[in-house]
Protein backbone atom coordinates (compact mmCIF):
# COMPACT_ATOMS: atom_id res chain seq x y z
CA UNK A 1 0.00 0.00 0.00
CA UNK A 2 2.04 2.53 -1.46
CA UNK A 3 -0.40 5.48 -0.67
CA UNK A 4 -0.28 4.82 3.10
CA UNK A 5 3.44 5.56 3.02
CA UNK A 6 2.85 8.90 0.79
CA UNK A 7 -0.03 9.91 3.57
CA UNK A 8 2.25 9.34 6.39
CA UNK A 9 4.59 12.07 5.48
CA UNK A 10 1.59 14.40 5.72
CA UNK A 11 0.82 14.08 9.23
CA UNK A 12 1.62 16.32 11.72
CA UNK A 13 4.70 16.13 13.81
CA UNK A 14 6.40 18.43 15.97
CA UNK A 15 9.30 19.84 14.86
CA UNK A 16 12.35 18.21 15.35
CA UNK A 17 15.14 19.82 17.43
CA UNK A 18 14.32 22.51 20.11
CA UNK A 19 10.81 23.49 19.57
CA UNK A 20 9.52 24.50 23.27
CA UNK A 21 6.68 21.90 22.93
CA UNK A 22 5.52 20.68 26.59
CA UNK A 23 7.01 16.67 27.04
CA UNK A 24 3.33 15.43 27.05
CA UNK A 25 2.16 17.00 23.71
CA UNK A 26 5.11 15.01 21.99
CA UNK A 27 4.45 12.09 23.67
CA UNK A 28 0.66 11.97 22.73
CA UNK A 29 1.56 12.65 19.22
CA UNK A 30 3.80 10.05 19.63
CA UNK A 31 1.62 7.44 20.98
CA UNK A 32 -0.92 8.57 18.92
CA UNK A 33 1.26 7.70 15.20
CA UNK A 34 2.68 4.44 16.89
CA UNK A 35 -1.16 3.04 17.75
CA UNK A 36 -2.17 4.33 13.98
CA UNK A 37 1.12 2.61 12.53
CA UNK A 38 0.83 -0.07 14.10
CA UNK A 39 -2.68 -1.00 12.97
CA UNK A 40 -1.77 -0.49 9.32
CA UNK A 41 1.46 -2.50 9.63
CA UNK A 42 0.05 -5.37 11.60
CA UNK A 43 -3.23 -5.59 8.70
CA UNK A 44 -0.15 -5.47 6.31
CA UNK A 45 2.11 -8.18 7.40
CA UNK A 46 0.14 -10.45 10.26
CA UNK A 47 0.54 -9.98 13.72
CA UNK A 48 3.21 -13.04 13.79
CA UNK A 49 5.96 -11.54 11.09
CA UNK A 50 5.64 -7.81 12.71
CA UNK A 51 8.82 -6.52 14.82
CA UNK A 52 9.13 -3.63 16.78
CA UNK A 53 11.34 -2.40 14.66
CA UNK A 54 8.54 -2.44 11.58
CA UNK A 55 6.31 -0.46 13.91
CA UNK A 56 9.22 1.85 14.77
CA UNK A 57 9.57 2.83 11.91
CA UNK A 58 6.68 3.10 10.49
CA UNK A 59 5.55 5.73 13.35
CA UNK A 60 9.02 7.50 12.87
CA UNK A 61 10.21 7.17 16.80
CA UNK A 62 13.29 5.41 18.27
CA UNK A 63 13.17 2.24 19.65
CA UNK A 64 13.73 3.67 22.85
CA UNK A 65 10.73 5.96 22.55
CA UNK A 66 8.78 2.99 22.44
CA UNK A 67 10.13 1.05 24.95
CA UNK A 68 8.73 4.10 26.95
CA UNK A 69 5.53 3.58 25.36
CA UNK A 70 4.80 0.39 25.65
CA UNK A 71 6.46 -3.22 26.62
CA UNK A 72 6.29 -5.15 23.91
CA UNK A 73 4.36 -5.34 20.32
CA UNK A 74 1.92 -7.39 22.19
CA UNK A 75 0.76 -4.43 24.80
CA UNK A 76 1.73 -1.95 21.75
CA UNK A 77 -0.71 -3.54 19.63
CA UNK A 78 -3.94 -4.11 22.42
CA UNK A 79 -3.41 -0.80 22.78
CA UNK A 80 -4.04 -0.08 18.93
CA UNK A 81 -7.05 -2.50 18.49
CA UNK A 82 -8.60 -0.92 21.23
CA UNK A 83 -8.09 2.72 20.06
CA UNK A 84 -9.28 1.32 16.63
CA UNK A 85 -12.61 -0.61 18.39
CA UNK A 86 -13.15 3.22 20.72
CA UNK A 87 -13.25 5.06 16.68
CA UNK A 88 -15.76 2.79 16.02
CA UNK A 89 -17.73 2.16 18.58
CA UNK A 90 -17.71 6.61 18.55
CA UNK A 91 -18.77 6.71 14.92
CA UNK A 92 -21.63 3.67 15.67
CA UNK A 93 -22.83 5.71 18.77
CA UNK A 94 -23.39 9.08 16.83
CA UNK A 95 -25.29 7.72 14.04
CA UNK A 96 -27.57 5.58 16.49
CA UNK A 97 -28.14 8.97 18.82
CA UNK A 98 -29.48 10.43 15.56
CA UNK A 99 -31.97 8.52 15.16
CA UNK A 100 -35.31 8.29 17.36
CA UNK A 101 -36.92 4.95 16.68
CA UNK A 102 -35.09 2.15 18.53
CA UNK A 103 -35.06 -0.13 14.93
CA UNK A 104 -34.00 3.65 12.89
CA UNK A 105 -31.22 4.16 15.25
CA UNK A 106 -30.15 0.36 14.53
CA UNK A 107 -30.08 0.71 11.36
CA UNK A 108 -28.24 4.11 11.50
CA UNK A 109 -25.85 2.74 14.00
CA UNK A 110 -24.92 -0.66 11.45
CA UNK A 111 -25.42 1.69 8.41
CA UNK A 112 -21.78 4.19 10.11
CA UNK A 113 -20.22 0.21 11.03
CA UNK A 114 -20.19 -1.19 7.48
CA UNK A 115 -19.41 1.69 5.66
CA UNK A 116 -16.14 2.96 8.31
CA UNK A 117 -15.02 -1.41 7.62
CA UNK A 118 -15.53 -1.05 4.09
CA UNK A 119 -13.38 2.40 3.84
CA UNK A 120 -10.34 0.52 5.23
CA UNK A 121 -10.66 -3.44 4.44
CA UNK A 122 -7.28 -4.21 5.52
CA UNK A 123 -7.92 -3.07 8.93
CA UNK A 124 -11.50 -4.57 9.38
CA UNK A 125 -10.20 -7.98 8.51
CA UNK A 126 -7.53 -7.59 10.94
CA UNK A 127 -10.32 -5.99 13.85
CA UNK A 128 -12.95 -8.24 13.03
CA UNK A 129 -10.89 -11.61 11.71
CA UNK A 130 -6.95 -11.34 11.89
CA UNK A 131 -6.88 -10.60 15.10
CA UNK A 132 -7.46 -13.98 16.64
CA UNK A 133 -3.93 -14.92 15.35
CA UNK A 134 -2.49 -11.98 17.70
CA UNK A 135 -2.76 -14.43 20.96
CA UNK A 136 -4.97 -14.65 23.62
CA UNK A 137 -4.89 -11.37 25.29
CA UNK A 138 -5.82 -10.31 21.78
CA UNK A 139 -8.71 -13.01 21.43
CA UNK A 140 -10.68 -11.64 24.77
CA UNK A 141 -10.07 -8.19 23.40
CA UNK A 142 -12.12 -8.93 20.37
CA UNK A 143 -14.96 -10.50 22.40
CA UNK A 144 -14.64 -7.69 24.58
CA UNK A 145 -14.94 -5.58 21.80
CA UNK A 146 -18.63 -7.23 19.99
CA UNK A 147 -19.44 -6.48 23.43
CA UNK A 148 -19.34 -3.21 23.15
CA UNK A 149 -22.25 -3.29 20.68
CA UNK A 150 -24.89 -5.07 23.53
CA UNK A 151 -26.09 -1.77 25.03
CA UNK A 152 -27.37 -0.41 21.54
CA UNK A 153 -28.96 -3.88 20.99
CA UNK A 154 -30.66 -4.16 25.31
CA UNK A 155 -33.02 -1.24 23.77
CA UNK A 156 -34.52 -3.30 21.60
CA UNK A 157 -35.92 -5.26 24.99
CA UNK A 158 -37.75 -2.05 26.28
CA UNK A 159 -38.97 -1.45 22.17
CA UNK A 160 -39.67 -4.87 21.99
CA UNK A 161 -43.61 -5.73 23.44
CA UNK A 162 -42.18 -9.11 24.91
CA UNK A 163 -39.20 -7.46 25.67
CA UNK A 164 -38.60 -8.25 29.08
CA UNK A 165 -39.47 -12.11 28.80
CA UNK A 166 -36.50 -12.90 26.08
CA UNK A 167 -33.61 -15.03 26.99
CA UNK A 168 -30.90 -13.65 28.97
CA UNK A 169 -27.67 -13.13 26.02
CA UNK A 170 -29.73 -11.98 23.38
CA UNK A 171 -28.29 -8.86 23.47
CA UNK A 172 -24.63 -11.13 23.22
CA UNK A 173 -26.27 -13.33 20.42
CA UNK A 174 -27.08 -10.38 18.10
CA UNK A 175 -24.05 -8.28 18.23
CA UNK A 176 -22.73 -11.97 17.57
CA UNK A 177 -24.84 -12.59 14.66
CA UNK A 178 -23.75 -9.03 13.01
CA UNK A 179 -20.24 -9.66 13.38
CA UNK A 180 -20.37 -13.05 12.14
CA UNK A 181 -22.20 -12.31 9.02
CA UNK A 182 -19.59 -9.03 8.80
CA UNK A 183 -16.69 -11.21 9.20
CA UNK A 184 -18.24 -13.54 6.25
CA UNK A 185 -17.95 -10.82 3.60
CA UNK A 186 -14.30 -9.49 4.87
CA UNK A 187 -13.07 -13.36 5.02
CA UNK A 188 -14.16 -13.90 1.30
CA UNK A 189 -12.56 -10.51 0.37
CA UNK A 190 -15.64 -8.50 -0.42
CA UNK A 191 -14.87 -5.74 1.97
CA UNK A 192 -15.76 -2.74 -0.43
CA UNK A 193 -19.42 -4.48 -0.83
CA UNK A 194 -20.28 -4.46 3.03
CA UNK A 195 -22.55 -1.54 3.34
CA UNK A 196 -24.53 -3.90 0.83
CA UNK A 197 -24.85 -6.18 3.78
CA UNK A 198 -27.20 -3.65 5.70
CA UNK A 199 -30.41 -5.46 5.14
CA UNK A 200 -29.09 -8.79 6.47
CA UNK A 201 -27.55 -7.51 9.24
CA UNK A 202 -30.38 -5.17 10.58
CA UNK A 203 -32.65 -8.41 10.25
CA UNK A 204 -30.25 -10.02 12.16
CA UNK A 205 -30.32 -7.38 14.57
CA UNK A 206 -34.08 -7.05 15.03
CA UNK A 207 -35.11 -10.81 14.68
CA UNK A 208 -34.28 -11.84 18.44
CA UNK A 209 -36.50 -8.54 19.84
CA UNK A 210 -39.11 -8.69 17.06
CA UNK A 211 -39.52 -11.58 15.30
CA UNK A 212 -39.33 -12.97 11.97
CA UNK A 213 -42.11 -11.12 10.59
CA UNK A 214 -41.85 -7.73 12.00
CA UNK A 215 -38.64 -7.41 11.40
CA UNK A 216 -38.50 -8.54 7.86
CA UNK A 217 -41.09 -5.90 7.66
CA UNK A 218 -39.15 -3.31 9.18
CA UNK A 219 -35.97 -4.31 6.51
CA UNK A 220 -38.44 -3.79 3.98
CA UNK A 221 -39.42 -0.34 5.13
CA UNK A 222 -35.94 0.80 5.04
CA UNK A 223 -35.14 -0.31 1.92
CA UNK A 224 -38.19 1.65 0.16
CA UNK B 1 -15.95 -40.55 19.19
CA UNK B 2 -12.73 -39.01 20.95
CA UNK B 3 -10.63 -42.08 21.83
CA UNK B 4 -10.52 -40.55 25.43
CA UNK B 5 -12.76 -40.11 28.37
CA UNK B 6 -14.06 -37.20 29.51
CA UNK B 7 -11.40 -34.78 31.43
CA UNK B 8 -11.91 -32.61 34.22
CA UNK B 9 -8.72 -30.38 33.03
CA UNK B 10 -8.63 -26.50 32.99
CA UNK B 11 -7.43 -23.87 31.28
CA UNK B 12 -4.02 -23.04 32.75
CA UNK B 13 -1.20 -24.64 33.87
CA UNK B 14 -1.45 -28.35 34.57
CA UNK B 15 0.07 -30.20 36.88
CA UNK B 16 1.72 -33.93 36.43
CA UNK B 17 -1.20 -35.63 37.59
CA UNK B 18 -3.73 -33.36 35.34
CA UNK B 19 -1.44 -34.12 32.31
CA UNK B 20 -1.27 -37.58 33.10
CA UNK B 21 -5.34 -37.27 33.35
CA UNK B 22 -5.42 -35.74 29.61
CA UNK B 23 -3.58 -39.58 28.63
CA UNK B 24 -7.05 -41.03 29.75
CA UNK B 25 -7.53 -44.30 28.29
CA UNK B 26 -3.96 -44.00 26.35
CA UNK B 27 -2.16 -43.24 29.73
CA UNK B 28 1.85 -44.28 29.38
CA UNK B 29 0.51 -47.01 32.10
CA UNK B 30 -1.56 -48.74 30.18
CA UNK B 31 1.18 -49.82 27.72
CA UNK B 32 2.95 -52.74 29.00
CA UNK B 33 6.73 -51.25 30.31
CA UNK B 34 8.77 -53.74 28.36
CA UNK B 35 6.99 -52.74 25.02
CA UNK B 36 8.95 -55.27 22.84
CA UNK B 37 5.80 -57.51 21.93
CA UNK B 38 3.41 -54.83 21.24
CA UNK B 39 2.70 -54.15 17.66
CA UNK B 40 4.28 -50.79 16.23
CA UNK B 41 1.43 -49.73 14.98
CA UNK B 42 -0.42 -49.76 18.37
CA UNK B 43 2.34 -47.86 20.00
CA UNK B 44 2.75 -45.40 17.58
CA UNK B 45 -0.98 -44.68 17.56
CA UNK B 46 -1.35 -44.11 21.16
CA UNK B 47 1.58 -41.90 21.06
CA UNK B 48 -0.32 -39.68 18.23
CA UNK B 49 -3.41 -39.51 20.48
CA UNK B 50 -0.91 -38.47 23.46
CA UNK B 51 0.68 -35.41 21.29
CA UNK B 52 -2.92 -34.59 20.13
CA UNK B 53 -3.91 -34.77 23.90
CA UNK B 54 -0.84 -32.25 24.43
CA UNK B 55 -1.38 -29.75 22.11
CA UNK B 56 -4.65 -29.08 22.70
CA UNK B 57 -3.91 -28.42 26.07
CA UNK B 58 -1.20 -26.83 25.50
CA UNK B 59 -2.82 -24.65 22.86
CA UNK B 60 -5.70 -24.09 25.62
CA UNK B 61 -3.48 -22.76 28.06
CA UNK B 62 -0.73 -20.43 25.62
CA UNK B 63 -2.37 -20.10 22.56
CA UNK B 64 -1.28 -21.74 19.57
CA UNK B 65 0.70 -19.03 18.41
CA UNK B 66 3.18 -19.32 21.28
CA UNK B 67 2.68 -23.12 21.30
CA UNK B 68 6.37 -24.72 20.54
CA UNK B 69 6.64 -28.77 19.53
CA UNK B 70 9.00 -29.03 23.01
CA UNK B 71 6.26 -27.81 24.93
CA UNK B 72 3.70 -30.44 23.19
CA UNK B 73 6.79 -33.27 23.54
CA UNK B 74 6.79 -33.06 26.91
CA UNK B 75 3.38 -33.63 28.13
CA UNK B 76 3.09 -36.22 25.83
CA UNK B 77 6.13 -38.06 26.87
CA UNK B 78 7.59 -38.35 23.31
CA UNK B 79 10.98 -37.48 21.94
CA UNK B 80 11.14 -34.52 19.13
CA UNK B 81 11.90 -37.41 16.73
CA UNK B 82 8.77 -39.08 16.88
CA UNK B 83 6.87 -36.11 16.70
CA UNK B 84 8.08 -35.86 13.09
CA UNK B 85 7.67 -39.12 12.61
CA UNK B 86 4.03 -38.79 13.16
CA UNK B 87 3.29 -34.96 11.63
CA UNK B 88 5.17 -32.55 9.35
CA UNK B 89 5.37 -29.54 11.82
CA UNK B 90 3.13 -27.95 14.49
CA UNK B 91 0.72 -27.12 11.75
CA UNK B 92 0.03 -30.55 10.80
CA UNK B 93 -0.79 -31.61 14.29
CA UNK B 94 -3.22 -28.92 14.77
CA UNK B 95 -4.94 -30.57 11.69
CA UNK B 96 -4.82 -33.30 12.88
CA UNK B 97 -6.28 -32.19 15.82
CA UNK B 98 -8.94 -29.96 14.29
CA UNK B 99 -9.93 -33.34 12.34
CA UNK B 100 -10.53 -35.62 15.22
CA UNK B 101 -12.58 -33.04 17.23
CA UNK B 102 -14.51 -32.45 14.17
CA UNK B 103 -15.42 -35.96 13.72
CA UNK B 104 -16.27 -36.29 17.16
CA UNK B 105 -18.63 -33.78 17.01
CA UNK B 106 -20.48 -34.24 13.68
CA UNK B 107 -20.74 -37.96 14.59
CA UNK B 108 -22.53 -37.06 17.93
CA UNK B 109 -24.61 -34.61 16.39
CA UNK B 110 -25.99 -37.15 13.55
CA UNK B 111 -26.93 -39.70 15.98
CA UNK B 112 -29.29 -37.17 17.41
CA UNK B 113 -30.43 -36.07 14.09
CA UNK B 114 -33.45 -37.99 13.11
CA UNK B 115 -35.84 -36.77 10.40
CA UNK B 116 -38.49 -38.40 12.11
CA UNK B 117 -38.25 -35.95 14.81
CA UNK B 118 -40.03 -32.29 14.91
CA UNK B 119 -37.50 -29.91 13.70
CA UNK B 120 -37.47 -27.54 16.73
CA UNK B 121 -36.64 -31.19 18.72
CA UNK B 122 -33.58 -31.96 16.30
CA UNK B 123 -32.24 -28.54 17.17
CA UNK B 124 -32.36 -28.58 20.80
CA UNK B 125 -30.78 -32.23 20.68
CA UNK B 126 -28.55 -31.24 18.52
CA UNK B 127 -27.51 -28.43 20.94
CA UNK B 128 -27.20 -29.91 23.89
CA UNK B 129 -25.41 -32.82 22.39
CA UNK B 130 -22.86 -30.04 20.97
CA UNK B 131 -22.80 -28.17 24.47
CA UNK B 132 -22.11 -30.84 26.43
CA UNK B 133 -19.50 -32.64 24.47
CA UNK B 134 -17.61 -29.25 24.52
CA UNK B 135 -18.29 -29.29 28.49
CA UNK B 136 -16.44 -32.04 28.52
CA UNK B 137 -13.64 -31.51 27.03
CA UNK B 138 -12.37 -27.74 27.76
CA UNK B 139 -8.74 -27.91 26.22
CA UNK B 140 -10.23 -29.40 23.35
CA UNK B 141 -13.44 -26.60 22.51
CA UNK B 142 -10.86 -23.92 23.17
CA UNK B 143 -8.68 -25.70 20.31
CA UNK B 144 -11.08 -26.05 17.51
CA UNK B 145 -13.24 -23.21 18.84
CA UNK B 146 -10.81 -20.60 19.22
CA UNK B 147 -6.87 -21.93 18.16
CA UNK B 148 -7.75 -23.69 14.85
CA UNK B 149 -9.78 -20.83 13.08
CA UNK B 150 -7.41 -18.69 14.48
CA UNK B 151 -4.62 -20.30 13.08
CA UNK B 152 -6.44 -20.01 9.01
CA UNK B 153 -5.57 -22.14 6.40
CA UNK B 154 -6.64 -25.09 6.19
CA UNK B 155 -7.96 -25.44 9.99
CA UNK B 156 -9.58 -22.50 9.40
CA UNK B 157 -11.42 -24.04 5.99
CA UNK B 158 -12.13 -27.42 8.31
CA UNK B 159 -14.00 -25.34 10.95
CA UNK B 160 -15.95 -23.24 7.80
CA UNK B 161 -16.72 -26.43 6.60
CA UNK B 162 -17.91 -27.94 9.98
CA UNK B 163 -20.34 -24.62 9.96
CA UNK B 164 -21.60 -25.38 6.50
CA UNK B 165 -22.49 -29.37 7.76
CA UNK B 166 -24.90 -27.62 10.62
CA UNK B 167 -26.24 -24.86 8.48
CA UNK B 168 -27.30 -27.94 6.20
CA UNK B 169 -28.67 -29.56 9.03
CA UNK B 170 -30.85 -26.60 10.15
CA UNK B 171 -32.25 -26.22 7.30
CA UNK B 172 -33.08 -29.32 6.26
CA UNK B 173 -36.84 -29.82 7.43
CA UNK B 174 -37.49 -26.78 8.36
CA UNK B 175 -40.67 -26.10 5.80
CA UNK B 176 -40.73 -23.43 3.00
CA UNK B 177 -37.21 -21.82 2.28
CA UNK B 178 -37.54 -18.86 4.59
CA UNK B 179 -36.93 -16.71 1.43
CA UNK B 180 -40.59 -16.85 0.34
CA UNK B 181 -41.55 -14.88 3.67
CA UNK B 182 -39.05 -12.32 3.14
CA UNK B 183 -36.25 -13.31 5.23
CA UNK B 184 -32.95 -12.81 4.02
CA UNK B 185 -31.44 -16.01 2.88
CA UNK B 186 -28.46 -15.22 5.07
CA UNK B 187 -31.13 -15.76 8.08
CA UNK B 188 -29.62 -19.34 9.31
CA UNK B 189 -26.11 -18.29 8.96
CA UNK B 190 -26.72 -15.52 11.27
CA UNK B 191 -28.40 -17.42 14.03
CA UNK B 192 -25.56 -19.63 13.63
CA UNK B 193 -23.23 -16.93 13.76
CA UNK B 194 -24.81 -15.43 17.36
CA UNK B 195 -24.75 -19.10 18.83
CA UNK B 196 -20.70 -19.62 18.21
CA UNK B 197 -19.96 -16.34 19.70
CA UNK B 198 -21.87 -16.78 22.56
CA UNK B 199 -20.27 -20.07 22.91
CA UNK B 200 -16.93 -18.48 22.13
CA UNK B 201 -16.83 -15.98 24.57
CA UNK B 202 -17.91 -18.42 27.36
CA UNK B 203 -14.87 -20.28 26.41
CA UNK B 204 -12.38 -17.24 26.60
CA UNK B 205 -13.93 -15.91 29.81
CA UNK B 206 -13.10 -20.11 31.18
CA UNK B 207 -16.87 -21.03 31.58
CA UNK B 208 -16.63 -23.71 29.18
CA UNK B 209 -17.54 -26.55 31.56
CA UNK B 210 -21.08 -24.32 31.95
CA UNK B 211 -21.72 -23.80 28.43
CA UNK B 212 -24.77 -26.39 29.04
CA UNK B 213 -26.47 -23.63 30.50
CA UNK B 214 -26.54 -21.72 27.14
CA UNK B 215 -29.32 -23.85 25.55
CA UNK B 216 -32.29 -22.43 25.69
CA UNK B 217 -30.46 -18.82 24.85
CA UNK B 218 -29.07 -20.99 21.80
CA UNK B 219 -32.24 -22.70 21.10
CA UNK B 220 -34.28 -19.59 21.03
CA UNK B 221 -31.26 -17.62 18.63
CA UNK B 222 -31.46 -21.25 16.16
CA UNK B 223 -35.10 -21.25 16.14
CA UNK B 224 -36.35 -17.90 16.03
CA UNK B 225 -35.94 -16.98 12.12
CA UNK B 226 -37.68 -20.26 11.20
CA UNK B 227 -40.59 -20.52 13.77
CA UNK B 228 -41.24 -17.02 15.15
CA UNK B 229 -40.96 -15.52 18.01
CA UNK B 230 -43.92 -17.08 19.90
CA UNK B 231 -42.68 -20.80 19.79
CA UNK B 232 -38.88 -20.01 19.98
CA UNK B 233 -40.06 -18.86 23.06
CA UNK B 234 -41.80 -21.87 23.79
CA UNK B 235 -38.68 -23.94 22.60
CA UNK B 236 -36.55 -21.79 25.14
CA UNK B 237 -38.72 -22.54 27.86
CA UNK B 238 -38.45 -26.56 26.90
CA UNK B 239 -34.98 -26.30 26.40
CA UNK B 240 -34.46 -25.03 29.88
CA UNK B 241 -36.88 -27.76 31.09
CA UNK B 242 -34.95 -30.11 29.74
CA UNK B 243 -31.44 -28.59 31.56
CA UNK B 244 -33.35 -28.54 35.07
CA UNK B 245 -34.92 -32.06 34.89
CA UNK B 246 -31.12 -33.55 33.79
CA UNK B 247 -29.41 -31.35 36.20
CA UNK B 248 -31.28 -32.59 39.29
Amino acid sequence: MAARGEKQGERWRPPRGRHGLPPEIVARSQRERLLEATMEVVAEKGYGPTTVADLTKRAGISRTTFYELFEDKEACFLAAYDDAVDTLVRLISSAYEAEERWPDRARAGLAALLEALAAQPEQARLALVDVSAAGPAAQRRYRAAIGRLTPFLDEGRDFAPGGRTLPANVSRMAAGAVVGLVADELIAGRAEELPGLLSDVLFATLVPYLGPDAAAREVAEENR
Amino acid sequence: MFPLPPTASHNGAKSKAQQDDLGGLIEREHLPSGRADLPEPLIAHSQRERILNAMAATCAAKGYGATTIADVCEPAGVSRATFYELFKDKEDCLQASMELSLADAMGRIVEVYSPDKPWATMVRDAAATFLDLLASRPDFARMALVEAPAAGGRSLEMYASGKRVLQALLDRGRGDPIEEQGIPSSAGRGALAAAESLIVSQILAGNTERLPELLPDIVYIITIPYLGQDEALRQSREAEKTLRSGAG
